[in-house]
């Protein structure tokens, strides 16, 4: 017999009920832990970029346009490179084109809204593992509300993060070093959470941890952005061609 | 910044924006076509667990301490095991990553303080 993939997941089932609070308000609330990875990533986006010779007012326009925080510092640091400009773009797409799989993936849980083309600029990797996970547990009239918020609270903290860092990076980044180091790390934990309720099973345990492991030894040989589609191609062959007895014994 | 590069900014955009936004409107095409009552098995079943794969990339990526050194490794180690406990406890969502960031930060100052480099 096929094991179901589950799609949601009950395990988040101690979080207030959704129907305490309206849907944007809850989308703020449940986003805040992106702003500890978000605002020091955007803060040395805006400081890179300043040194690479854009002003402040270009500065904000690419974190508010583009908003892709890896392709912009790809994009700021071939600009100034003098590369090629369609060279610069294609790079920037090419870093980005992981990003193809998330809308299809949470079509399912999107009520009808002449809202969702406007917010598909906010579908970042964070905000779509946040709304994978959270929009199933919610009630569909919330949905819209809940990514309007989460989605417009990440995009605002980035473009304030990118404009503290054109403005003031080099002084923060002086007098509060630790900082720096340690509010990013609110990404991996939130991460974990988002992903440790998928461990359901030894084959979806043995794919994820497969997943996580390719994505760290592509990280740790620098090719970061194209080690993500990849480790999760890994993951998901792994799912397909390797099938675990469960523990008990009997047939999965 | 010159008008060229403007455009460039724009194209690069405007190219990711389409990225995010395309995907939605095939999936949204195929889902019309379904029951309404079987959305969800509407999804292919590689793309079902692509999803998940993505998350658990992001994470793996996001492991790697700003600091790779055996201090960001180990504190990274126990921010980590901070989290799956909280987790496993509140199965929430804020409070585990406040308790992972704050042993994180314990860690990093720890370590630091008792084997300061060099």
């Amino acid at each position: 017999m096929r094991e179901p993939i589950r799609m949601s997941d009950p395990t988040h089932r101690r979080e207030p009920p959704a129907g305490q609070l309206s849907g944007w308000r809850t989308g703020v609330r449940e986003a805040l832990p992106l702003l500890g990875g978000y605002i020091p990533v955007a803060i040395s986006f805006g400081l890179v970029s300043l040194q690479a010779g854009f002003d402040t007012l270009e500065t904000l326009a690419i974190s508010t346009l583009i908003y892709a925080g890896a392709s912009q510092f790809l994009f700021v640091g071939m600009a100034a490179s003098g590369a090629p400009l369609w060279l610069a773009v294609a790079m920037t797409l090419l870093i980005n084109l992981r990003h193809v799989v998330y809308a299809p993936n949470l079509a399912p849980w999107l009520p009808r809204s002449r809202w969702w083309p406007w917010l598909m600029h906010g579908l970042t990797d964070q905000i779509f593992a946040l709304a994978h996970v959270r929009l199933p547990q919610l009630p569909e009239r919330q949905r819209v509300g809940w990514f309007f918020g989460a989605a417009l609270l990440a995009w605002l903290a980035w473009i304030g993060g990118t404009l503290l860092g054109a403005v003031a990076g080099e002084r923060m980044t002086a007098a509060w070093p630790l900082l720096g180091e340690i509010m990013p790390f609110a990404l991996p934990a939130l991460f974990l959470v988002l992903v440790a309720p998928r461990f359901t099973s030894r084959r979806w345990s043995l794919a994820l941890a497969v997943a996580i492991l390719a994505a760290l030894v592509c990280t740790l040989s620098g090719f970061t952005n194209g080690g993500i589609p990849l480790a999760a191609a890994l993951g998901a062959l792994c799912f397909f061609l390797i099938r675990l007895p469960p523990r008990d014994g009997r047939q999965p | 910044m010159s008008l060229s590069l403007w455009l460039g900014l724009l194209a690069a955009a405007l190219g990711t924006y389409l990225i995010r936004l395309l995907p939605l409107w095939w999936m949204q095409r195929r889902l019309k076509r379904r029951d309404p009552q079987s959305r969800v098995d509407a999804m292919p079943e590689w793309l079902a667990v692509l999803g998940p794969m993505m998350i658990a990339a992001v994470l793996g990526v996001s492991l790697v301490p700003k600091t790779a050194d055996a201090s960001g490794w180990l504190a990274t180690l126990f921010g980590l095991v901070a989290t799956w406990l909280v987790w496993r406890r509140t199965r929430s969502l804020g409070l585990p990553v406040a308790a992972g960031v704050a042993i994180f930060g314990v860690a990093i100052v720890m370590i630091g303080a008792l084997f300061p480099p060099g």
